[in-house]
């Protein structure tokens, strides 16, 4: 549960690296509950606009809000209080000497007491399953689980707004089916739910709204199956089909399903009525 | 002859009791593409450290059984690997991407015009010619990616290593960095990759090695990621496992173009 709900709100961003552009006239606004994907080639700007959200950079130019908070007063440490984040690399991130001690983190920095600490990382533990791994230390653990254990620690601080970039990358199929339930319930619950990713399979799976930066700028917003679904909207932003959609278009597939289930099960259906099982 | 030989190799990272690699036996050929599957855990990042002489030797612990590697030390003729954490493999002694990608090459004491020769084809290679000029530290995680595979490659080894070489590429990337491995192929150069991009496989890999918990379990061509027994571990492909779900009978096909020759028959 979100301890407030807030809408994240970008307002005609931009931002540069010295002399070289990163973001350019961005704006859009994401409601509570709402689950967006974040796409675009290699360099396009989704990192830098993750780190706008969580005030590690802040605009050159427009707004960044969340909720009634604009982010140009504010440090990563106060926003913290609405923003969680797990950035490229989460699993090189952790310190602390169990992983119980590292998801605390952030609610103790938040000045929480003692036994809303333990509730909130019990809860955080719990919805990514990894409650059997609490007394363990980070670095015995392998990588990916790490990378669990930093989303975790943003969970625990029952942030309004989560943003992750490339949750993931380095999962195998049965962890990243955790990250999925573990977001969509953040997401029922009201939490804003901001993703980066190449991993457009995973995106079918969990997120509903298409976001893709191109050099940029915001070339697309719109739900995110009617972009999937269209090689012709996906090539020229550097974009491929997931599997799954290209296996239903190539087969013709009524509907053209894009979640691998769905794919399944409109593959079965069809194959029955042709009479071959 | 292999030009790579782990023959039951074992391995401990240092302090740990269980082996991260349990009697281990791969041999890869010249010209051979390898592809390490396997969950989280399974040792796929383990045995190409090993593979790439790095453990023990500098991440420590204990290792037993043998590796034969048959080439030159490191670079050229030699071997190399790119870790799945770009930004640790930088040299942090370049200020261009051109000076980072020359670093390895420069330091095997090539002429000049053969230096620039081999870092022009890798930046080419991995469609980043147009960042020569760029900063690293400015590079998103991608092009950093990118950037560190092409200052692999040029240096012309005979034994490439890569542990997740598209996990953070766009499409167009991971399309580069593959068609790039079955070049290096090509050229009699092994290479062998730790992946979770199964889908890639089919038209990259020569042979396919499924690990589970620091053990090689099975060895075989790409087929292997259309068993049940894969789909079952989270580890065919994408089109399998559809294949699979929708209860259509085995084998299974392994692609889209597989499934769609099938399907007219």
């Amino acid at each position: 549960m979100a301890a407030v709900s807030a809408e994240l709100r970008f307002g005609q961003v931009s931002f540069s690296y010295g002399t070289v552009p990163a973001l350019r006239d961005v704006s859009f606004a994401l409601a509570p509950g709402e689950r967006a994907a974040l796409l675009g080639r290699n360099g396009a700007g989704k990192s830098t606009l993750l780190r706008l959200v969580t005030g590690l950079l802040h605009p050159a130019a427009g707004k960044v809000s969340v909720g009634d908070w604009d982010t140009s007063g504010r440090t990563p440490e106060s926003l913290a209080r609405r923003v969680g984040s797990v950035f490229q690399h989460a699993d090189q991130q952790l310190f602390a000497r169990s992983l119980r001690d590292d998801v605390a983190f952030g609610p103790r920095a938040l000045g929480l007491a003692a036994a809303e600490v333990a509730r909130r990382v019990d809860g955080a533990l719990a919805a990514l399953e990894l409650s059997a791994h609490a007394a363990e230390h980070p670095y015995d653990l392998p990588p990916a689980f790490r990378k669990l254990a930093a989303l975790a620690g943003a969970f625990a601080l029952e942030p309004a707004v989560l943003v992750l970039d490339e949750p993931t990358a380095g999962l195998d199929r049965p962890l990243r089916a955790r990250v999925a339930r573990a977001l969509s319930e953040r997401a029922a619950a009201g939490v804003v739910v901001l993703v980066a990713t190449h991993d457009l399979a995973f995106a079918a799976e969990v997120l509903e709204r298409g976001l893709v930066l191109d050099r940029g700028r915001l070339a697309w917003d719109a739900p995110l199956a009617a972009l999937l679904t269209s090689s012709e909207r996906l090539t020229p932003l550097g974009l491929a089909p997931p599997v799954g959609a290209a296996l239903s278009a190539a087969l013709d597939l009524p509907g053209r399903p894009v979640r691998e289930r769905d794919v399944a099960h409109t593959l079965a259906r069809v194959a029955a009525a042709r009479g071959r099982v | 002859m292999a030009r790579l030989t782990l023959e039951r190799v074992s391995f401990w990272y240092p302090a740990t009791e269980r082996p991260a690699l349990r009697d281990a036996s791969l041999a890869v050929a010249p010209g051979e593409v390898v592809a390490l599957v396997g969950n989280v855990g399974a040792g796929a990042s383990t045995l190409l450290l090993v593979a790439a002489d790095l453990a023990p030797r500098v991440v420590g612990g204990i290792i037993k059984g043998t590796v034969d590697f048959r080439g030159r030390g490191n670079g050229e003729g030699g071997r190399g690997i790119v870790l799945p954490t770009p930004w640790t493999q930088l040299s942090g002694m370049a200020f261009t991407v051109r000076d980072e990608v020359a670093f390895g090459p420069a330091n095997l004491g090539w002429p000049r015009e053969r230096i620039a020769g081999a870092v022009d084809r890798a930046l080419d290679a991995l469609g980043i010619g147009a960042l020569a000029a760029r900063d690293p530290a400015t590079l998103s995680g991608g092009e950093l990616q990118r950037v560190v595979i092409a200052g692999i490659v040029a240096m012309e080894p005979a034994l490439v290593l890569l542990d997740e070489p598209t996990a953070e590429l766009d499409p167009e990337g991971a399309g580069l960095v593959w068609r790039l491995v079955r070049a290096l192929a090509g050229d009699g150069c092994s290479v062998v990759v730790a992946t979770s991009d199964l889908n890639a496989l089919p038209e990259v890999a020569h042979r396919i090695v499924w690990m589970e918990d620091g053990a090689v379990r099975r060895i075989g061509d790409p087929a292997l990621l259309a068993e049940n027994a894969l789909c079952e571990a989270g580890l065919a492909t994408t089109v399998a496992d559809v294949w699979r779900t929708a209860r259509l009978g085995a084998p299974y096909p392994l692609t889209v173009a597989q499934a769609e020759e099938r399907w007219r028959q």
